[in-house]
């Protein structure tokens, strides 16, 4: 048994429910004429092994119940945007939707981290036809929501690259470049939305 | 700085790079105009002072060469007293100062320490305006977070804020950010570069904004 002990095909079972549930709400989006929501989604159960690494770095006890209730990053979905508006978009329906309850937003795109990384980060308690760790059903279950554009997503890809390999000759310069980097990055990113904001109001 | 003198009499030379010399200047000493245009070509100066009248080559053939190699740097010519259309013919040829002999030291120096401080000025790069940072050799934007401006978006802004809290016409804006060669600019170049700096402007968190409709006038305020 893993950490995650019995719950281990729960959590799979919700990740593709969530993913379905998001599907849809990008779909309706579609059909009622509006850009989409979200350009892709990608969804994970964060691996037994770091969770049971992350539990060790928090000095929580590697237990089920640490996994579950004190970590909330079990269940994870990215929604990945065409446009920084996009964002709000998307957070105002996982604001509205029944089954999901607000728990912490965090902005580093308003407030970008120092390194350059810029994402919207929500954890959120699910409501699901599943037995939760206190025993309840339907059951409540942490996910950890990521949103932001394709061009932090980029970014991000490659600062987790940089961030392990550990034979970098001059990790001090590659951070600046980075930096610079997600810099303009955001500079295209406000651009576009601005680009889109002028063609709508011509319309 | 440094500073190439271009003067045939041995005395007054010596007594210039002596001066200049003494205000931490470095400076190159030539005594015509043909090696006036090798050192021009050798060197990077930051100001050219060239005598016209002078052996081998004047100081007006000199610097024509010079400029038509494309150098731009600053010169200032020398010429005799009451000449005015030595002046005329220097200015045309690509000077952009000159002295009358004989000139004080004074005024020389004067002239120099001038044109160090407008470079000086040029070269200053960082400018601030409320929770604003613009470091134009970077070309970012910082408050609370920092973006990357394009060419256009700095040279905007930085005229935006060496006149914040005053109305600008659209015309200002052109004839400041746009190059004369760029005569296609129009009206809507500077309403596409405000809107990029407004949302700019509201993406690092500042509380700096830009009024004005589209058509201007704009005006850059803080809150």
């Amino acid at each position: 048994m893993d950490i995650y002990g019995e719950f281990a095909p729960t959590l799979t079972a919700i990740l593709n429910e969530l993913e379905q549930r998001l599907q849809s709400l990008n779909q309706l989006q579609a059909d009622h004429h509006q850009p989409k929501l979200y350009e892709h989604l990608i969804g994970r159960v964060k691996t037994p092994d770091s969770m049971a690494e992350k539990c060790q770095r928090k000095n929580y006890p590697v237990t089920t119940e640490s996994a579950l209730e004190r970590c909330h990053d079990a269940i994870g979905l990215r929604l990945v945007c065409n446009f920084i508006d996009d964002i709000p978009r998307c957070l105002h329906q996982l604001h509205e939707a029944d089954w999901c309850q607000i728990v912490k937003e965090k902005d580093y795109i308003n407030n970008a981290k120092p390194n350059g990384y810029r994402s919207y980060h929500v954890i959120a308690k699910v409501t699901m036809p599943y037995k939760d760790y206190e025993g309840h059903k339907p059951g409540q279950f942490y996910v950890e929501f990521q949103l932001r554009t394709i061009a932090m997503d980029s970014w991000a890809s490659l600062e987790h690259e940089m961030k392990y390999k550990h034979n970098i000759k001059n990790p001090e310069r590659i951070s600046k470049e980075l930096k610079r980097c997600a810099d303009q990055l955001a500079s295209c990113d406000v651009q576009m939305q601005t680009i889109r904001h002028l063609i709508n109001e011509e319309n | 700085m440094r500073i190439l003198l271009a003067e045939d009499e041995h005395q007054l030379s010596h007594v210039v790079v002596t001066a200049l010399t003494s205000q931490g200047y470095s400076v190159d000493p030539v005594y015509n105009g043909q090696e006036a245009v090798d050192h021009a070509k050798q060197n990077a100066y930051d100001l050219m002072i060239l005598d016209i009248m002078m052996p081998v080559k004047t100081g007006l053939e000199a610097l024509r060469e010079i400029r038509a190699t494309g150098d731009r740097t600053y010169v200032m010519m020398l010429t005799a007293m009451a000449e005015i259309d030595d002046k005329v013919t220097g200015l045309d040829a690509g000077a952009d100062d000159y002295l009358t002999k004989p000139f004080s030291l004074k005024e020389l120096l004067a002239r120099v320490r001038s044109l160090d401080r407008r470079n000086g000025s040029l070269d200053r790069d960082v400018l601030t305006f409320a929770d604003l940072t613009l470091d134009d050799n970077e070309q970012t934007l910082s408050a609370h977070n920092s973006i990357s401006l394009t060419n256009k978006e700095t040279r905007l802004l930085q005229y935006m804020i060496l006149n914040a809290d005053k109305q600008l016409t659209v015309a200002d804006l052109l004839n400041h950010t746009w190059d004369d060669d760029d005569e296609s600019a129009d009206e809507e170049d500077v309403w596409f570069t405000i809107s990029y700096l407004r949302q700019k402007i509201k993406s690092v968190n500042s509380k700096v904004v830009i009024d004005g409709e589209k058509g201007g006038p704009f005006t850059l305020k803080s809150h």
